[in-house]
Formats: C-alpha cells, sequence, structure tokens
C-alpha cells in the first residue's frame, strides 16, 4: 500500500476500498485550520490549558487579597495598575477576579478545554471513524471557542475592566448598563455576553458532531454496548449541552435586551438612589431559572467526561474490566435526566414557592442515587486488580476520592431546610469546588497522562507527574477540606473585617492561600512537564511495524485508539478501520493480559454482552 | 527585589525538577529498555496508605481546631431543627466518606502491581449492585421525608403564630433599610412610582396614610426573645440577601418582587453571651479588642448576594431582648414622619438613609447620601 510513504497525507479510505487522493498540506492547514479531530483535541487542549493558567492566575490574586486583608504587595502594582494601587487588590478588581475566575474555568477549562480535547480525539478513534461527521463543522467548532476567548480576554483590557457581577450574571446588577452601579456592568458586561454567546456557539456545534459521529460512524461491529465508558460518557456529555445551552443563550440575548434597548424581561421597579427607572414588569428570577436551566446541567457537563476518563483510565491500569459497565451506562443515563430537573436547587432562598423547593429536594438528592453507584463501581474496579499506580492512574483513583469527598456534602446543599443556612457560604465554596472543579481536573490530567501519547507518541514524565499529582491531592484537600468549617461565611466578600462574626477564621484563610499558591506552582510543573515532554519525552515503544508503520500499545488498552499507528494519520487507519468483535473490558481474561477489541472471539467463546 | 528573588528561587526550583526527571527518566531506559511499573506502583502503594492516614489524621485535626470557632448553637426555633439535620446528614456521609476512602487507598496499596499477583476477572455482580443501589436509596429517602417536613414547616404560612411582630427590611446599595411599624403595629402604605419614590424619600411611603406616621426606621435589628418576627424584605437596586448567621435565616431580597421569612428568635444577646462565656474558645481574649471573646459577641445581619463592591460591607446588629426592654428601646424610637416638613416641602420628607447608622435621630438624616 502506498499509504505507508506519506505520513500527512489525507487518507479517506473506507472500509470497503482505499480510494486515494493526496494533498499536500500546508503549515496553515495542518497546524491552523486543521479539520483533523486529532489536531483540534490538541488546539482545544492547549488553549484550555492557557486558560487554565489564567484563570488559577485570578485565583491566587484574590486569595492574596483573602489570605492577608491588611497586606500590601507593592509587586501586584507594577503588575496590575490602576486595579491594585497601592499594591491593594481594589474592590471593584476583586470582584472581577472571582467573577472571570469562575466564567473561565467553568466554561472555557473545564467543558472547551475538557470536552472539546477528549471527544475530539477518543470519539473517532473509540468508535473507529476516520474523523468526526463534519470535520468542517468540527473545526469552526474551535474557532469560535478561540473566538470567545479573545472577546474574553480583551475584556481584561477596558477601562471599565471585565464583568464583574459574578459568573452567574444576575440580574440587576447585571443587568443595568450601569457602572455607577457596578463597575464590570459596563462595556465589560457586554464582551462577556458576546464571549458566551460565541462559546455557546462553540459547544453546540461540537455537541451535535460528537453525537453525531457515536450514533452514525461507529465501526462494523461496533454497537453501543461495546463502546467504552469514555464514549458514553462523551455523547451523553453533548446531548445535555445541545439541550441545555440553547436556555442560556437565550436567556442572556434577553439580558442585553435589558441592556442595550431598555426592555423589562428580569427588571422590574428598580430604585437606584431615589431615582425610580422605568422598568416595568420583568422579573429577575426568571433569569436566575434560565440561567440554571443550563447551570445545573453544565456541572454534569463538567463532570461526566471527566467520570467517562476515569473509568476508562482505571480500568486499563488496574488491567480489571469496570465493574458494572450496564450498571456505569444506565446512570449515566440517569445523571441526564435527573440533570434537567434540579436546577432550582441553587435558587432555595429566592422566595420561590416553597412547594417546588420541597420537589427539587427530592430531584436533587435523588441523584446521589446513580453517583453512589459509579463511585462503588469505581472502587470494586480497584478492588482485586493488579493496579498500576502510573500518574494517569493516580489521578483516577484521586478523582475517586474527591468525587467522594465533594459528593457527600452535596447531601447535605441539596436539602432546602439545611440549605437555608448554607446557601452562598464558603460551604457550598468548598462543595463545589471539590465535587466538580478539583473533580473534573483530576479527570482531566487522568485522561492528559493516559492519552498523551496518543496526541504525541510520547509519554509525560512520570517523576515530574507524581510530584505533580501528590502536590495537587494533598493542597486540594489542604484547600478546600477546612473551608467547610467556614460554614456560616457568606461568599464573595472582600474582607470579612466588618463582622465580627466572620471575623474569626483568619488564620484559616491566610493557610487556604498558602495552599493555593503551591498548588498553582503545581499545575505550572504540570504546563513545563507538558510542553517539555511533547519534544523530549520518551518516545512509545514500537511493537510492530506493518507496512512502514509503527504501532505501539503504551498501556496494554483493548480499545481501538492504539489499533492506530504511532503517528498521526490523518484518516486514523492507513488502511481498512478494523472491525469490533467484542465488548471493550476484556482484561485478564482466557489467561490473557487483554485482549483488543478488534479480535475475533475464539470458538465456542461467549461474548461479554 | 524581594519579589525577583521569589521569582527566580521558584523558577531555579523548576529546572532542578525538570532535570531530575529527565535523569530518572535516562536511568531507567537504560537499565531495562523498557519502562516497568514495577517499583513505581509499589512506592505509590505506600504513598496511598500514606496519604490516607493523612487525610484521616487532617480531618480530625480540623474538626478539633476549627469546630470551636464555627457560629455558636442556633439562636431560633427552626435553627435548632436545621442544624440537627445537619448534624445528622453530617453523621451518615462521615461513615460513608471514612468508609469509602478506606477502601479506595486500600485495595490501591493492597493490589498494586508490585504484589506480584494475577488481576481477578469480576466484571459485575448483580446482588452488590442492587445492595448498593437499595441502601442508599433508603438513607435518601429518610433525608429526604426529614428535609422536607422541616422546610414545608418552616414555610407554612398556616403555622404562624398571630401576634407575630412584622419588621420590614430593604437592601440597598450597601446597607439595609430596617422599617418598624410603630405603636399602632401598622405599617404605613408604600406606592412605588415616579410621584412617591424620590431621593428623600426611596421607599416610597404615602405620608398620606395616617398609619405611616408612626413607622420609624432603626439603626438596629431589635428582636423580642420568643416573640415570632416576620421579615418583610425587598432590595431597592440589585439583589440582596437578607442572611442572619445565628439564627439560620436567609431570603433573598428581590426588586419588585417581595419575600419574606418567619421565625422565632430564642435566646437574648445577653443569654447567648453568658452560654458562651463556658465555652473554651470564646473565652480566648481577642487580640482585635482585648477582650475575652464572649463579651464582644453580637448578633449580626449580613448580605448574602454579590451586590456590588461593598457586598461585604452590609452590616447591621441584631439584639435580641426581653420585652420589657423591647418596648423602653420602642418609645425612644423616632418616627421618620415629621409633620411640619412633610405638609410644607414633599421634597424634603424625611429621609432614610441607614448608612448613617449612629446617628439615631431621623431628621439628622434628612437628604443626606
Amino acid at each position: 500500500m502506498e499509504t505507508a510513504t506519506a505520513a500527512h497525507t489525507d487518507h479517506h479510505a473506507d472500509v470497503h476500498g482505499h480510494e486515494e487522493h493526496h494533498h499536500e498540506e500546508t503549515f496553515l492547514t495542518k497546524y491552523i485550520f486543521s479539520q483533523d479531530h486529532k489536531m483540534i483535541s490538541k488546539q482545544f487542549l492547549i488553549t484550555g490549558i492557557f486558560w487554565g493558567i489564567v484563570g488559577g492566575l485570578l485565583s491566587v490574586l484574590f486569595r492574596l487579597q483573602l489570605g492577608w486583608p491588611n497586606e500590601t504587595f507593592p509587586f501586584l502594582e507594577s503588575f496590575l495598575g490602576k486595579w491594585a494601587e497601592g499594591g491593594k487588590i481594589s474592590q471593584e478588581f476583586y470582584y472581577a477576579l472571582v467573577t472571570m475566575h469562575g466564567t473561565i474555568l467553568v466554561f472555557f477549562v473545564l467543558t472547551g478545554g475538557l470536552s472539546g480535547t477528549f471527544a475530539n480525539l477518543l470519539i473517532p478513534y473509540q468508535v473507529g471513524s476516520r474523523d468526526m461527521a463534519s470535520p468542517f463543522i468540527n473545526m469552526l467548532s474551535y474557532w469560535f471557542f478561540l473566538g470567545a476567548g479573545v472577546v474574553m480576554f480583551f475584556s481584561f483590557f477596558i477601562q471599565t475592566g471585565p464583568a464583574s457581577g459574578g459568573w452567574t450574571a444576575y440580574p440587576p446588577i447585571n443587568g443595568l448598563r450601569d457602572t455607577a452601579v457596578n463597575l464590570g456592568s459596563g462595556l465589560g458586561f457586554d464582551l462577556w455576553i458576546l464571549g458566551m454567546t460565541l462559546f455557546i456557539v462553540s459547544a453546540l456545534l461540537g455537541g451535535l458532531n460528537y453525537i453525531a459521529t457515536v450514533l452514525n460512524m461507529r465501526t462494523k461491529g461496533m454497537n453501543m454496548f461495546r463502546l467504552p465508558l469514555t464514549i458514553w460518557a462523551l455523547m451523553f456529555t453533548a446531548v445535555i449541552g445541545v439541550l441545555s445551552f440553547p436556555a442560556l443563550l437565550a436567556g442572556c440575548v434577553l439580558l442585553e435586551f435589558d441592556r442595550l434597548l431598555d426592555t423589562s424581561f428580569y427588571l422590574n421597579n428598580i430604585i437606584i438612589n431615589g431615582n425610580l427607572l422605568g422598568y416595568k414588569g420583568g422579573s429577575p428570577i426568571l433569569f436566575q431559572h434560565l440561567f440554571w436551566f443550563l447551570g445545573h446541567p453544565e456541572v454534569y457537563i463538567i463532570i461526566l467526561p471527566a467520570m467517562g476518563l476515569v473509568s476508562e483510565v482505571l480500568a486499563t491500569h488496574s488491567r480489571k474490566p469496570i465493574f458494572g459497565y450496564k450498571a456505569m451506562v444506565f446512570s449515566i443515563l440517569a445523571i441526564l435526566v435527573l440533570s434537567f430537573i434540579v436546577w432550582a436547587h441553587h435558587m432555595f432562598v429566592t422566595g420561590l414557592n416553597p412547594n417546588l423547593g420541597a420537589i427539587f429536594t427530592l430531584f436533587t438528592l435523588l441523584i446521589a442515587i446513580p453517583s453512589a453507584i459509579k463511585v462503588f463501581n469505581w472502587i470494586g474496579t480497584v478492588w482485586r486488580g493488579k493496579v498500576r499506580l502510573s500518574s494517569a492512574n493516580l489521578f483516577a483513583i484521586g478523582f475517586v476520592s474527591m468525587f467522594i469527598s465533594g459528593g457527600l456534602t452535596g447531601i447535605i446543599l441539596g436539602n432546602s431546610a439545611i440549605d437555608i443556612q448554607l446557601h452562598d457560604t464558603m460551604f457550598v465554596v468548598a462543595h463545589f469546588h471539590i465535587v466538580m472543579g478539583v473533580s473534573a481536573f483530576f479527570g482531566m490530567f487522568a485522561g492528559v497522562y493516559n492519552w498523551f501519547p496518543r496526541l504525541y507518541g510520547r509519554y509525560m514524565n512520570e517523576t515530574l507527574g507524581l510530584i505533580h499529582f501528590y502536590i495537587t491531592l494533598i493542597g486540594a484537600y489542604a484547600i478546600f477540606f477546612p473551608m467547610h468549617f467556614m460554614t456560616g461565611l457568606p461568599r464573595r466578600y472582600y474582607t470579612y473585617a466588618n463582622f465580627e462574626t466572620f471575623n474569626n477564621f483568619n488564620f484559616l484563610a491566610e493557610f487556604i492561600s498558602v495552599a493555593a499558591i503551591i498548588v498553582f506552582l503545581g499545575q505550572v510543573l504540570f504546563v513545563v512537564n507538558f510542553f517539555y515532554s511533547i519534544f523530549k519525552g520518551r518516545k512509545v515503544e514500537v511493537e510492530k511495524t506493518v507496512d512502514g508503520h509503527d504501532y505501539g500499545n503504551p498501556w496494554g488498552t483493548t480499545t481501538l485508539e492504539w489499533t492506530s499507528p504511532i503517528e498521526r494519520l490523518h484518516g486514523n487507519w492507513p488502511g481498512d478501520i478494523p472491525p469490533v468483535h467484542r465488548w471493550p473490558y476484556d482484561y485478564s481474561v482466557n489467561g490473557r493480559e487483554y485482549i483488543p477489541q478488534t479480535e475475533p472471539l475464539k470458538p465456542g467463546e461467549v461474548p461479554h454482552e | 527585589m524581594v519579589t525577583f528573588l521569589v521569582f527566580a528561587t521558584i523558577v531555579l526550583l523548576f529546572v532542578v525538577l525538570v532535570l531530575i526527571a529527565r535523569a530518572q527518566e535516562l536511568t531507567a531506559d537504560l537499565r531495562d529498555g523498557k519502562v516497568s511499573f514495577h517499583n513505581q506502583s509499589k512506592w505509590n502503594g505506600y504513598f496511598m496508605l500514606g496519604f490516607l492516614v493523612f487525610m484521616f489524621v487532617g480531618s480530625a485535626m480540623c474538626f478539633k481546631i476549627l469546630t470551636p470557632v464555627m457560629l455558636p448553637e442556633a439562636a431560633s426555633e427552626h435553627g435548632v431543627k436545621t442544624d440537627f439535620l445537619f448534624n445528622i446528614t453530617m453523621l451518615i456521609i462521615g461513615i460513608v466518606f471514612v468508609l469509602t476512602q478506606i477502601a479506595l487507598f486500600w485495595f490501591a496499596y493492597r493490589y498494586n502491581e508490585s504484589h506480584g499477583h494475577d488481576s481477578y476477572f469480576y466484571p459485575h455482580n448483580n446482588t452488590l449492585e442492587v445492595v448498593w443501589t437499595v441502601i442508599p436509596s433508603i438513607v435518601l429517602t429518610g433525608l429526604i421525608a426529614m428535609g422536607m417536613y422541616e422546610w414545608m414547616h418552616i414555610f407554612d404560612p398556616n403555622a404562624r403564630d398571630k401576634k407575630m411582630m412584622v419588621i420590614e427590611a430593604t437592601g440597598k446599595q450597601f446597607n439595609w433599610m430596617l422599617r418598624y411599624s410603630g405603636k399602632d403595629g401598622k405599617f404605613g402604605e408604600r406606592i412605588i412610582d415616579q410621584k412617591h419614590v424620590s431621593p428623600t424619600n426611596e421607599l416610597g411611603i404615602n405620608w398620606e396614610d395616617p398609619k405611616s406616621h408612626d413607622d420609624f426606621m432603626a439603626d438596629k435589628l431589635y428582636l423580642v426573645k420568643n416573640k415570632p418576627v416576620l421579615m418583610k424584605l425587598g432590595a431597592q437596586d440589585v439583589l440582596h440577601s437578607f442572611f442572619l448567621p445565628h439564627f439560620r435565616v436567609k431570603m433573598d431580597c428581590v426588586p419588585g418582587i417581595p419575600t419574606e421569612f418567619y421565625f422565632v428568635p430564642t435566646m437574648t444577646t445577653e443569654e447567648m453571651r453568658t452560654y458562651l462565656q463556658t465555652q473554651p474558645w470564646w473565652q480566648t481574649i481577642n487580640p482585635e479588642t482585648g477582650q475575652p471573646r464572649w463579651q464582644t459577641f453580637k448578633y449580626e445581619l449580613a448580605c448574602a448576594e454579590l451586590c456590588g463592591k461593598s457586598h461585604y460591607g452590609m452590616q447591621r446588629d441584631v439584639v435580641v431582648v426581653e420585652q420589657k426592654e423591647y418596648d423602653e428601646w420602642l418609645a425612644k424610637q423616632t418616627p421618620m414622619y415629621v409633620p411640619t416638613v412633610a405638609e410644607t416641602a414633599p421634597a424634603e420628607t424625611p429621609v432614610v438613609d441607614s448608612s448613617k447608622a449612629e446617628e439615631k435621630k431621623p431628621t439628622a438624616m434628612l437628604g443626606k447620601k
């Protein structure tokens, strides 16, 4: 086959034959306007890493204020200018920091960066497809994502600064385009809306593509119950996104109408300094419903891909099938369905009808059941495995630990009667950072360490990986475990000095800030490792060479991605797409360490289905 | 200079780490040409156990050091019940936390590949899965039932005492306006339109309504022990949230939409101080005041919904007293309605600005921003 000669040629060989049409790829089409799912995956990942650093840095800045409210840091003024006059972060900038920290990490890192990277990388590889259903729309998805990021980043450099009314964008504070009410509610918030709109377009284009690819482009023999859990998770994630993001878009458009066209969707009887404004008849609570109709599913958009990655990594590195495969699939499905009917638990104390609060308590706590099933199944997977404690697997184990710790406190917060006290306090901050922030990062790191060889043909450095892991695990617990004890302290406070009641935890705030800075440096170490390994990492061992293509399987996985050569061919497989004969978790069975999905059943062998 | 040195040290540290990591990788390559995870798994197995111990020791320390610093026990009827619910949920999840973390990290240690065993092909077990679906379901049903019962009780309008007192709290950037209904126990009407709302009458009080004539604005939230209170809540400009941490009371204040919260304070400020006097942490000296902490204890009102740059500053003192003391305080309050001013010059109708909290005379607040 001629295919062997050209690594960077476009192969559109399908299962039935190999029609080939070579065309030279330029730098522009290969690296910039690429339609190759693997390159787009890298683009999402590296953009996500950039946003991860920015978002993390913002948190370090506001932790300086929270940890040492009475100190000044003169070097801040040299970097931030008027935002930190005299070395003290201004109130306005503090709120811009927390707002943008939330926006960036929730959307740009843990939605775009996480789903974008792994859905793009794994869906075509693991379902056995040459690329996405529409590579062009896939490319657009990345470019809208990048555009959204450019707009968001730009908002840091305007005079009134970026949005500062909270990442939840609640009106009226964000509904009045008046910098006297809130500095960030001027142009900064317009840019926020524009950025989010572009982001939502990106998420929808990407999501539709992921769903279409999984449903339509599976290789021969790949029926749905032979899909690895990564694919189930990524597909359901895309379904949630496609169904819920439009609600946020609608909410944001109406909000911008209120701001620019003086409509009253969310505003009613607003009185500023004794002057009654002309808004009549709107409801600020309506926006909260629209926001959380996305906002709550959003946390599952963040956590489901991490769950999928972790399931796969745990099984591979434990050399053992995932425990309860179908239970895992159906629990993801249950989470998907329930995720749409729990949103008002963010609104228990908005004055909503108490009957509604009771119903939402019911559904919210129900979601603990599929989550519990998943946790027990992961622990069951490790049990009696032959566990390889690589960086990837350690992060997967760390994920399970974090998800347990953070998930359990959700049972407290989901109970409306208890939430009265805990709502909008540091307890909530601790809860959601562990269960969705840190956990999702652990899942993402597990994925990056595990699939880095697939992306770059090299391993990441294990020593640095281990240091990174322990800093992150210990550090994240050090930050967020003690934070639970600040139960009554409201969140988003610039300082607690005005309150006798809240002013007792300064020693803890300082401890948390120190831990946060260390954890941030640990993440920088990851970034160093990442870029170092792209160029200098240990290469994947070649196990066999067929038709000039080198093949390897660094972790000994059963799934399809390593039936493709180590180098990343456009089109993934030089010849036919291999058909699939078995489920993806045949580890340690029939006296074999693992049996690839492509291996036909032996005579008399009963498939696991 | 110090900044630069710190920065340089960090960079140097990173370089050293990368070099070590590189060396590690090269020696591994020299040893057997193919990296084996055998040793790494072994050491990390021990680290997993070590982390498990660290986590439990750390948690125990958190409980020991931080629990005494937390808010004291609830000073309201429903607060005691929701605290109980919190504690019982905490107990249950605490048990699950300990068991699952032990299982997770113990298995990671016990079954790591350095032990030289084979993996056990064990894809599923229906009985086990049913068990660990049903047990959480039962426990959660219990928690849901208790939570719902309490929740519906807190917000049940029929369960309210008819003799409750009613206080109006309105949030604005950046303070609270606390309106009491005065001697007649009835609030004057508020009309939100251009005619009534003005910088000198932010609440839009209809001064023609005689019920408004004895209404007064308070600088502190005065409550009576064991006397039910209904807080009528609202906001002027943006969202605020009425938060009384010691009473476990929180309710958003929404411009244009009235909300309310009904509760019963059960301990006077003095009683709380007396109670705290017996608590070791509260006996320690507060370095800022130089007094034992219990002595300066006070109930406070805070804002719990991000409302702008001074969100963190919306503080008001809350005082719970016996009825007698409350009556004395009530007698000293001056209505904000000032007849002569109101009749001759409506523009100068008394205005309420609680940012001047220490100035008690309403007339002194006229027209001030």
